[in-house]
C-alpha cells in the first residue's frame, strides 16, 4: 500500500500568558493510501491540535513550531518543483514548504476535516445547502485555474459579499454547486435531499447534520478526511451509523482517514492502523492488531483495561492513577511523561524513551519494548511524590537536569 | 406564511403598546400642574370668561368623557386645536415629524456607515494600529457629551472656519425631491434638476453637524458592537469549519461572520433610531433644527397640551413601529427566530 502522508517530528505550540505548551511534541506517524488510522487519547493528549495541524487550522496562540508532513500528489509535486526542488522528493511534497497560499489551496481539495459538534459547525444563518454549495463551488472555481489561488474569489467583490449576508438569492454559489450540494446530501443518507438542501441547520438532527457536515468536507473530493471525534456529540445508535457511513465512503471514494477519538469501541470498528497519544507524543503506534491485542505501552494497556469487556461482566474496570500532566513547557519533567502514573516505572523511565521498534511497523515510546520489567529496578511511588515536593531531591544520579518536575499543578493535585 | 404571523402578532401588540402610550400621555395633563385655562385666557379674565373657555375645550366634562371623546378625536386624525396658536394640533405636529425623521436616519446613516467598516476592520486586525486607532475612536465618541460636541462643531467649523452653516433647515429633503414632480396646471411639468441639486445640496450642507453631533455617540457604541461581536463570532467553530472546507478568508469575514454579527446590531440600531427620534431634542435645539424635539419642548413651556400630547403619541407611534420593523428584519436575518 503507498503511503499518503508522512508526518516526521511534527510539533505544535501554544504560546499562553502561562508559558508555552507543547500540545503536539515530535509527533510522526503515516498515513496509507485509502486506509483509517485512528489517533486515540484522552483529552488534553494532543490529538485535536494534530489533526488541525495537518491540514493548517491551528489558530493563535497556537503555532506549528517544527516536523515535516510529506503529501503523496504527484500533480502538486511536479506544480512545486520549479520554484522549490527543496519541497519536493519524488511524488512527495513537505506542505511545511510551501507557501500560505499554497497550503490554502489544499483544503477542502486535498484535505477535509469535519468536528466533533456539527450544530456548532455549521453558520446558524446560512441553509445547508448552500453552505455546502459553498465548498463545492470554491473548489469548482478553484479548478478552473489551479495556478491561481485568487480565482476562488473572482467576480465576487466585497459588496457581493455585504449583500449576499442580507439577500436571500446568494450571488457566490452557481447552480451547479447546488446541484453537487443535493447530490453529495443524497449521497451521505440524507432523505429528500433537494428540500432538506433549502433548511437551515437548527432544523436538523444531531445524526443528519454530522451527515450534512460529512457532505460538506466531501465536496471537494479530498484525499485525506480528518474526522475529529465525530460521532462524540451524537447518540450512540446514530453513532454506528455515521461510522458505517464513513468506512463505506472511504471504501467508495478511496480516501484515506484520521480518525480522532476518545472512544476505543470506535477505533475497534473501523481502523486499520493506530496511533496512540499521551501528553503530546504518540506513545504507541501500529496496526489495529499490533496496538489492541498486543499493546507494549503501559498506557495503551491502561487504556484498554479501563473499557468494560461483555464477556467479563463480573469483573473490576481499572482506571489508569494519576491525570494527565499540563503540558506546560516548564512542568514537563525530563523523563517519560508517563512515569509518574505507570505501575511499571523503572529507573529507565527517568530519562526521555526514544520510540522503540518492536516489531515491523509496531513503535512505543517504552523501555519494555526492549527488556521485562524488573522489580530490582522499579522506582517507588514515593520518589515521584518526593519529587514534586522538592525538586532537587529527586535527582540522586539518575538524570541531571530534571530540577524542574516539581511543578505547582502536580503539588496541587495531591 | 410563518413571517406573516409572526408579523401580525407583533402589530396587534403594536397598537395595544400605542393605546397604552395614548392613555398615558391623556393622564399626564391631569397628574401635571398648571390649569390650562390659566394659560389661554386673557390676565384679566372673568370667573364667566373661564368657565366658557374651559367648556369650549371640553375641560368641564367629566374625565371619562374626555377620555372617550379624545380616543374617538384621534381615531379621526383629530388632536385638537393648539391653545395658543389656535390651528390643528394634528397640522403642527405633522409638520414637525420629516424634520426630525430626516435628523434621526441621517445620524443613523452616518453611524452605519462608519462604525461598521470600523468594527470589521478593527476586529480582523486585532492589535494593530488600525485596532487602537478605532478602539480610542469609540472610547471618545462614547464619552462625548452631544451638546458639548454640537457647539465645538459649530465654533470651529462654522464661525472659525466658515464650513458649514451654524443653524436651520430651509429645504426639506421631501420638498427637494418635488422639484423632480413639478406639476402645472395638471400635467406633468419637465423635472428642474438644477433646482433639485440645488435644493439637496442646501439639504445636506445643513443637516451635515447635526446628524454628526447626533451620530457620534452612536457611531462609537456601533463601532464597539461590531468589533466585539465580529470577534465572538470569528471564534466560533463554524468559522473553523468553512476555513477546513477551503473557503476564502474575505468571504468567511464578510459573508459568514459579519451577517451574525449583524443580528444583535440590528436590534440595537432600531431601538436606537427610536430613542433619536425622540431625543434629539438637545441636538435640535444646539441648531434650532425644526423638529419634534423643539417642538416638545416650546410646548410644555407654554402648557400647550394638544402640541404636547400629539408630538407624544407620534414619537410613541414611531417607536412602535421602527420596533415592528426591527423585529421583521431580526426575523429575516435570522432564521431562527421564525421557524
Amino acid at each position: 500500500m503507498t503511503d499518503l502522508l508522512r508526518v516526521r517530528d511534527l510539533s505544535t505550540r501554544f504560546f499562553t500568558e502561562e508559558g508555552q505548551i507543547n500540545a503536539v511534541e515530535n509527533v510522526s506517524f503515516t498515513v496509507e493510501a485509502g486506509s483509517v488510522l485512528g489517533v486515540v487519547g484522552e483529552s488534553g493528549s494532543g490529538k485535536s491540535v494534530t489533526g488541525l495541524s495537518l491540514i493548517d487550522l491551528v489558530e493563535s496562540p497556537g503555532k506549528i513550531t517544527s516536523g515535516e508532513i510529506w503529501y503523496n500528489n504527484a500533480d502538486l509535486a511536479e506544480r512545486v518543483e520549479g520554484d522549490r526542488p527543496e519541497a519536493v522528493d519524488g511524488d512527495f511534497v513537505d506542505l511545511r514548504r510551501l507557501s500560505e497560499a499554497e497550503r490554502r489551496s489544499l483544503r477542502g481539495s486535498a484535505f477535509s476535516m469535519i468536528f466533533q459538534d456539527p450544530m456548532s459547525s455549521f453558520n446558524p444563518s446560512i441553509t445547508v445547502g448552500e453552505q455546502i454549495a459553498e465548498a463545492a463551488e470554491v473548489q469548482r472555481r478553484a479548478s478552473a485555474n489551479p495556478r491561481s489561488t485568487r480565482s476562488r474569489t473572482q467576480g465576487y467583490g466585497l459588496g457581493q459579499m455585504l449583500l449576499d449576508g442580507v439577500l436571500p438569492n446568494r450571488s457566490y454559489t452557481s447552480e451547479e454547486s447546488w446541484d453537487r450540494a443535493v447530490e453529495l446530501l443524497e449521497r451521505v443518507g440524507i432523505p429528500d435531499p433537494a428540500e432538506r438542501a433549502e433548511e437551515y441547520p437548527h432544523q436538523f438532527s444531531g445524526g443528519m447534520l454530522q451527515r450534512a457536515m460529512i457532505a460538506q468536507a466531501l465536496a471537494g473530493d479530498p484525499d485525506l478526511l480528518v474526522a475529529d471525534e465525530p460521532t462524540t456529540a451524537l447518540d450512540v445508535t446514530i453513532q454506528a451509523q455515521i461510522l458505517d457511513l464513513l468506512a463505506d465512503l472511504q471504501e467508495t471514494m478511496e480516501m484515506s482517514v484520521v480518525l480522532i477519538t476518545h472512544n476505543l469501541g470506535v477505533i475497534a470498528r473501523v481502523a486499520d492502523r493506530v496511533s496512540v497519544m499521551y501528553a503530546g507524543e504518540v506513545v504507541e503506534r501500529g496496526t489495529l492488531r499490533d496496538v489492541f491485542d498486543d499493546p507494549v505501552h503501559p498506557y495503551t494497556k491502561g487504556l484498554l483495561g479501563s473499557v468494560p469487556d461483555i464477556d467479563q461482566p463480573g469483573e473490576r474496570l481499572e482506571p489508569i492513577a494519576g491525570n494527565v500532566p499540563d503540558l506546560v513547557d516548564a512542568n514537563m519533567p525530563d523523563r517519560c511523561y508517563f512515569a509518574d502514573r505507570c505501575p511499571k516505572a523503572m529507573t529507565d523511565c527517568l530519562t526521555r524513551p526514544p520510540e522503540y521498534e518492536v516489531s515491523d511497523g509496531h513503535r512505543a515510546r517504552c523501555v519494555l519494548a526492549e527488556r521485562e520489567y524488573s522489580e530490582a529496578d522499579a522506582v517507588p511511588d514515593e520518589r515521584f511524590a518526593r519529587a514534586t515536593d522538592d525538586g532537587t531531591a529527586a535527582n540522586d544520579g539518575s538524570t541531571a537536569a530534571d530540577g524542574s518536575i516539581a511543578s505547582d499543578a502536580e503539588v496541587s493535585d495531591d | 406564511m410563518a413571517l406573516g404571523r409572526f408579523l401580525l402578532k407583533r402589530g396587534i401588540q403594536g397598537v395595544l403598546v400605542v393605546w397604552g402610550v395614548v392613555t398615558a400621555v391623556f393622564l399626564l395633563r391631569f397628574i401635571t400642574p398648571g390649569d390650562p385655562v390659566t394659560f389661554v385666557a386673557p390676565l384679566d379674565a372673568s370667573a364667566e370668561l373661564r368657565a366658557q373657555i374651559a367648556a369650549d375645550l371640553g375641560l368641564d366634562q367629566p374625565l371619562y368623557v374626555q377620555y372617550v371623546d379624545y380616543i374617538v378625536g384621534l381615531l379621526q386624525g383629530d388632536m385638537g386645536y393648539s391653545y395658543l396658536r389656535g390651528t390643528e394640533a394634528s397640522t403642527i405636529v405633522l409638520a414637525r415629524v420629516p424634520a426630525t425623521v430626516e435628523l434621526a436616519v441621517a445620524a443613523t446613516v452616518v453611524a452605519i456607515v462608519i462604525a461598521i467598516p470600523l468594527g470589521v476592520i478593527s476586529a480582523t486586525r486585532r492589535r494593530e494600529p488600525a485596532d487602537y486607532g478605532a478602539t480610542l475612536f469609540s472610547l471618545v465618541g462614547i464619552s462625548t457629551p452631544n451638546f458639548w460636541l454640537g457647539i465645538m462643531l459649530i465654533l470651529v467649523l462654522s464661525v472659525q472656519l466658515d464650513i458649514f452653516p451654524t443653524s436651520r433647515r430651509p429645504i426639506g429633503l421631501f420638498e427637494t425631491f418635488a422639484f423632480l414632480v413639478t406639476v402645472e396646471n395638471g400635467l406633468a411639468a419637465p423635472m428642474d434638476v438644477g433646482a433639485f441639486l440645488d435644493g439637496l445640496w442646501t439639504w445636506l450642507w445643513h443637516i451635515a453637524l447635526p446628524a454628526v453631533t447626533l451620530g457620534t455617540y452612536f457611531t462609537a457604541l456601533v463601532t464597539r458592537l461590531t468589533r466585539s461581536g465580529m470577534i465572538e463570532e470569528l471564534g466560533q467553530p463554524y468559522v473553523r469549519a468553512a476555513r477546513a472546507k477551503g473557503l476564502p478568508e474575505s468571504l468567511i469575514q464578510y459573508k459568514h461572520a459579519l451577517q451574525n454579527t449583524l443580528i444583535p446590531i440590528v436590534t440595537v440600531l432600531g431601538l436606537q433610531l427610536g430613542t433619536l427620534i425622540g431625543g434629539a431634542v438637545i441636538t435640535e435645539a444646539v441648531f434650532s433644527w425644526p423638529g419634534l424635539g423643539t417642538l416638545v419642548i416650546d410646548s410644555i413651556n407654554v402648557r400647550d397640551w394638544p402640541l404636547i400630547q400629539g408630538s407624544l403619541i407620534v414619537i410613541g407611534t414611531g417607536f412602535v413601529l421602527i420596533n415592528i420593523f426591527v423585529d421583521a428584519l431580526y426575523a429575516y436575518l435570522n432564521p431562527r427566530v421564525v421557524h
